[in-house]
């Protein structure tokens, strides 16, 4: 069986037992593990095809993502693609076409200065980031369809503006399974709601067991539903586990050959060693304290570190908001509002990847960091910006991809990509193919047809790959 | 880019005849873009709306080859030469599109095309003319009309149903198992007919029963409880995507009254209305002549569309979401009914279907610029006291704003007029307490069902889906593949499609129903794919038998409780659960069902068993929803608040499925964090302290209690070894901390176990 035909599961062929086989259940471990295995080494044919090997055989780079959403939406002139242009012709009228507010040229209050052997030119409100240039790829010539945050957000997660697929850590725990069954495959980082909320980590039409699992609190006894007994302590519980054991097996005996009774057994297990588990991958205290400060301080800073020790623990995707709501959202006021985001933001992101790279994580690790559009480059009110789909940037690390490159542009003012431009779907194309997945094979058929990710679109960015 | 195998094949073969691969390419790469950022300046239609920009169309190959005023667009095989080539780079003095340079995969894309020969299979029109042959896509099996099979006679049941599935049994070489033993069957069809399982009485009373018609008995009884409607209505719910809500949040109502629908959906089951007008009344009740005249069984069940999707429409999206509304509609009715896909007609003909865009179209038609709108449930009078009482209150209120804009007048014109000043006070003090008295006298509002409302025109076909770019018109109908006794037209209405659908002559709408009912009792259909009856669907592992069910479920009035009594009494349905080696090698997956299936139950199901064992079910019926994040709340599951915003954590856990599309079935799975809600959840341990309580009074040893714990949970004795298990158990000492009693703990193992969770 080929990658394809193994993952192209109609609903109809979800028998239970395929479905013990992805789910993990102890059972299922094995299988799950050579599926991935598979998709990361060995060559991925499709017979019909003559030129397969060269189209659609990669081994994976990548084996875990963290993505760093910048929701709400950070200004790309402001960050990470300076315009001396916009400097130049500030406060000249101009219609730039944006569909959104029409003020005039608004130049950066932000300084830019060269980074790294690459000299890459990064803002001043990420100096940690820039002394990290040399590891990213910074793509300046990013699009999407439409400037607002719920179709952006959704495009940006799940492919498609409306809220009725899966999203891509769905796709991917799908695609790919997981490697630790004692933790979610797909885990998401957010204090409070985002704007649009859970159907940005759901799972659609593909099985409840590939949603997102939301961590609002990141308090070890409270990160999981349910995953703390507060009326008996655990001396109990295992007490009250192996009764329970013994009187399923006892069930189980008068019911021979149902392997669905051995994997509901096999799921209390897990479960009882997950309380701890779990429990013990979120504990931050455990980390030395020089590394913690590092990160700095916050609910993102935590949740970096958080993401570092979810990866590390085997866990797919690690989704990381930077707060609920819609918080880049700067229209008014864009300098003090990036201002004080970037602060937590610029420590805790470049923390991580240092962290990862001492670790000898970053080369399995996508790092991926940016909103779901940009802003304009001219003015809103006084001193703020609008949204902006027409241009913006993104960044990403480690996992396959080349360091020290600015990729892509956008017109002299910094409002729409012209060259190499990159659109969302083409993004997420990128990401599946460092994760061994070719987006136009990773379907799903429902509802009669097979979906993808990428629907009908979607071009992987070669040029930015090691 | 990746360069594509159809383009490596086309530059390799750069004169060749524009075959398969070039014209896929052609279709997948370059039309799409011609279609998108070119036509709406460069077609036949832009010319016939004078927005022709240059002389020049694209939506031919010959206008392509010919070109506008600065000459050919396209010069096969040169793409230096190609002028289109020239302007999509922005290269000279014309760069298009106007709105911004294309993507460079795209660009690449035109290059390839264009030095492979420009591969162009469009002849005179934009739109391909469908080449579909309707009449050829009618002879597969499940568009043919059905036709009463005849019983095969060499059998020992008198249930037809038997009949036909032994007829499987012979040809498969496999032999039935034996029924199953009373207590495994009565706790089956409890849990199949009513989602609860038996009480210990009822599993006694029917083991002590020998005659011949005990279990018909037990049948009868079941489907007369108002319970069966509660757990059936549940299975068109997942049907139907019910929910409350919308995926998100902007701008969109929640509909606080959707439980009406849920409500109407039970009193339909459970009074047995008739399939072929359940259809209708969800679908058009508002246009039935012999619609209720009571206003919540008219309208209530129209929430099956009407409670159906908004998406986001701000910022220029109006017109896809418009679409895509649509969409939603036409996706839940067409699988729901149908078993067909129709919504992948929406941007290309069924690529395996016999269903033309037209059609699609024609049937979009009908629901184009509906209106999800409330239907008036109250009575005449109720809505004339609310809307007098309201009009009352305004008025008041009027004559109070008068009275404070002549007061402010007062105290700035005559400002040493104490009398003035005082009279102008208390005037507005005496409409203060008028105001308030009148609006305290509002009755509450009166109830509304939400509903879709009004006809559509009728639309044009929309190229490639695309809702901005128009093709032929489609006049309103239904799929030419299925009979219809409304002509296709501008009268064409919703009612129009609901009696299509709900007619003994539409081939797939008994078939698909039975199918259902077929698979929610068995756990798979004679169809596998219970909402897709078409070409890529599974075919029918025994179609006489599913044309049987289907011709005699019309004969018998469209009786949901007719067919769900000749499913349970067949001999089929009371199959023991074991496997069977023979057997296994050749039907290890039961296709022809030798035996039961075991099967976990649903999670409303296991929800509701903990509830009825614990003794604290709450059976009222009916009304608002409740919470299920509330672990104090004991009502059935089916009544819990259904979100598509936020899905419930204990339901989504237990694959209750997304309610934002139709769901046809669910999946099982088995995953750790179903164990821990049952290990540590405030629901399981506040359910384990009832049922400890319970069980607890009705013995004095510890042997009694838990025989009596037994049969509350189980319906049966404990083993000796189960007995000597738990006695163990409860002998151990309590630790300092925990909360739970032994005997507790004890209650919690009991419900946590898979004896609760499957049914065999």
């Amino acid at each position: 069986m080929d990658l394809n035909s193994a993952l192209r599961i109609p609903h109809s062929a979800f028998t239970r037992r395929e479905m013990l086989a992805r789910t993990g259940t102890g059972l299922g471990l094995l299988g799950l593990a050579a599926l991935a295995e598979r998709s990361a080494a060995a060559p991925v044919t499709t017979p019909s095809n003559p030129l397969a090997p060269k189209v659609v055989h990669f081994p994976a780079k990548a084996k875990h993502v963290i993505h760093l959403f910048m929701n709400g939406g950070p200004s790309q002139v402001d960050t990470f693609d300076p315009k001396p242009e916009l400097t130049k012709r500030h406060g000249e009228k101009m219609d730039l076409k944006t569909g959104r507010a029409k003020g005039s040229l608004m130049k950066s209050p932000f300084t830019f200065k060269k980074y790294g052997k690459s000299g890459i030119d990064v803002s001043e409100l990420f100096p940690e980031v820039g002394s990290c240039i040399d590891d990213i790829c910074v793509i300046r010539s990013m699009h999407t369809n439409i400037p607002n945050h719920e179709p952006g957000l959704l495009l940006m997660t799940c492919g498609n503006p409306q809220a009725t697929r899966p999203s891509m850590g769905s796709w991917l725990t799908y695609g790919l399974g997981t490697e630790n069954q004692n933790l979610p495959g797909f885990v998401v980082l957010c204090p409070g709601k985002p704007v649009v909320g859970p159907a940005l980590w759901n799972n659609s039409f593909l099985p409840g067991v590939y949603q997102g699992c939301h961590i609002q609190n990141l308090d070890p006894k409270k990160v999981i539903e349910h995953i703390r007994n507060t009326e008996v302590g655990s001396g109990t519980q295992r007490e009250q586990l192996d009764l329970l054991n013994q009187l399923n097996g006892l069930h189980k005996e008068k019911r021979a050959n149902d392997d669905q009774l051995d994997a509901r057994i096999q799921s209390l297990e897990i479960a009882y060693r997950m309380q701890t588990e779990a429990t013990d991958a979120f504990d931050l205290s455990k980390e030395p304290t020089k590394l913690r400060d590092h990160y700095g301080k916050g609910y993102f800073a935590d949740a970096c570190m958080t993401a570092r020790r979810l990866v590390e623990r085997g866990v797919r995707m690690v989704q990381v908001f930077y707060g609920g709501g819609q918080p880049w959202d700067d229209h008014s006021d864009c300098e003090k509002g990036h201002r004080t985001k970037a602060k937590d933001t610029d420590k805790a992101a470049a923390a991580l990847l240092r962290d990862l790279k001492d670790k000898g994580l970053l080369d399995e690790t996508l790092v991926l960091w940016g909103g779901e559009f940009g802003r304009t480059p001219t003015s809103e009110g006084q001193n703020g910006r609008d949204h902006n789909s027409k241009g913006f940037t993104v960044w990403m690390a480690g996992g396959g991809i080349k360091g020290g490159m600015a990729y892509g542009e956008t017109d002299e003012f910094g409002c729409a990509a012209v060259e190499k431009k990159v659109h969302v779907h083409d993004l997420h194309a990128t990401i599946l193919h460092l994760m061994g997945l070719d987006h136009e094979k990773l379907t799903y058929r429902y509802s009669g047809r097979d979906f993808r990710l990428t629907d009908v679109h979607g071009v992987v960015v070669k040029d930015i790959l090691t | 880019m990746l360069p594509t195998a159809a383009a490596f094949v086309l530059l390799l073969a750069p004169a060749a005849e524009p075959d398969a691969k070039q014209v896929e390419f052609f279709e997948n790469k370059i039309r799409p873009v011609l279609v998108e950022q070119c036509y709406s300046c460069h077609s036949a239609d832009a010319k016939g709306k004078k927005k022709l920009k240059g002389g020049l169309m694209l939506d031919t190959k010959e206008a392509l080859l010919k070109g506008g005023d600065s000459g050919p667009a396209v010069v096969p095989g040169k793409p230096a030469e190609s002028l289109l080539m020239k302007s999509l780079r922005c290269e000279g003095d014309i760069k298009m599109p106007p709105a911004g340079k294309l993507g460079d995969p795209i660009l690449k894309d035109f290059e390839t095309w264009i030095t492979a020969g420009a591969a162009d299979p469009r002849t005179d029109t934009a739109v391909k003319a469908s080449t579909m042959d309707i009449e050829k896509g009618k002879q597969f099996w499940s568009f043919q009309p059905v036709k009463e099979p005849t019983v095969p006679t060499a059998s020992a049941s008198k249930n037809p149903i038997d009949a036909f599935v032994a007829a499987g049994w012979k040809a498969q070489k496999v032999t039935p198992v034996g029924p199953a033993d009373k207590r495994t069957l009565i706790r089956r069809v409890y849990l199949d007919l009513i989602g609860l399982p038996p009480t210990a009485d009822d599993v006694e009373a029917f083991e002590k029963d020998a005659s011949p018609d005990a279990f018909a008995k037990v049948v009868e009884k079941l489907l007369a409880s108002p319970q069966h409607g509660e757990k059936w209505a549940r299975h068109w719910l997942d049907v139907a995507r019910y929910a409350e809500d919308q995926a998100h949040t902007f701008g969109v109502q929640p509909k606080n009254q959707a439980w009406r629908y849920r409500d109407w959906v039970i009193k339909a089951f459970n009074d047995d209305m008739p399939y072929d007008r359940f259809v209708k009344m969800q679908l058009a009740a508002d246009m039935m002549p012999d619609a209720p005249t009571d206003p919540f069984e008219k309208y209530a069940g129209m929430g099956f569309l009407g409670l159906g999707a908004e998406y986001y429409r701000d910022a220029g999206c109006g017109p896809r979401a418009d679409a895509d509304e649509l969409d939603d509609k036409l996706d839940t009715l067409t699988r729901g009914f149908l078993g067909l896909t129709v919504a992948c007609a929406r941007c290309h003909d069924h690529k395996f279907d016999p269903i033309p865009t037209k059609d699609y179209y024609s049937l979009a038609g009908v629901y184009f610029g509906t209106k999800m709108s409330n239907a008036n449930l109250g009575t005449p009078e109720q809505v004339k006291a609310y809307a007098d009482a309201q009009a009352k209150a305004k008025e008041a209120e009027g004559k109070l704003n008068k009275a404070k804009e002549e007061q402010k007048k007062v105290e700035k014109d005559k400002k040493d007029d104490k009398e003035a000043i005082k009279a102008a006070a208390d005037k507005v003090k005496e409409l203060t307490a008028e105001t308030d008295k009148l609006k305290k006298a509002v009755p509450p509002a009166p109830p509304v069902a939400h509903v879709l409302s009004g006809n559509g025109p009728g639309m044009k076909v929309n190229v490639r889906g695309n809702p901005t770019v128009f093709g032929d018109d489609a006049p309103k109908g239904f799929l030419q593949v299925l009979p219809s006794a409304a002509k296709p037209g501008k009268d064409f209405d919703r009612l129009a499609v609901a009696n299509a659908i709900a007619s003994k002559d539409n081939p797939l709408t008994a078939r698909v129903i039975v199918n259902r009912v077929w698979a929610w009792h068995f756990g798979r259909g004679i169809v596998g794919t219970p909402s897709n009856f078409g070409v890529l669907g599974d075919a029918p592992t025994n179609q006489p038998l599913l044309d049987w069910l289907a011709t005699n479920f019309i004969k018998n009035g469209w009786s949901l409780k007719w067919l769900h009594r000749q499913i349970v009494l067949s001999g089929v349905y009371q199959l023991d659960s074991r496997p069977d080696e023979a057997n296994d090698k050749i039907d290890a997956g039961n296709v022809y069902l030798w035996r039961a299936n075991r099967r976990r139950v649903d999670v409303e199901q296991w929800r509701d068993s903990l509830l009825s064992v614990s003794g604290t079910l709450d059976k009222t019926t009916g009304g608002p929803t409740f919470d299920l994040k509330n672990a104090g709340v004991t009502r059935r599951t089916v009544y819990a608040k259904v979100s598509r915003h936020e899905p419930d954590g204990l339901l989504r856990m237990f694959d209750f499925p997304d309610a934002n599309v139709t769901a046809d079935k669910r999946v099982t799975t088995t995953v750790p964090q179903q164990q821990l809600f049952a290990l540590n959840s405030p629901f399981m341990t506040s359910q384990a302290r009832a049922f400890a309580a319970r069980a607890e009074k009705l013995g004095k040893t510890d042997a009694e209690k838990i025989a009596a714990a037994y049969k509350l949970a189980f319906g049966r004795e404990p083993a000796t070894q189960e007995l000597d298990l738990a006695e163990r158990f409860l002998k151990l000492p309590m630790k300092k901390d925990d909360k739970l009693t032994r005997w507790q703990q004890f209650a919690q193992v009991l419900l946590a176990s898979n004896e609760l969770m499957y049914v065999d």
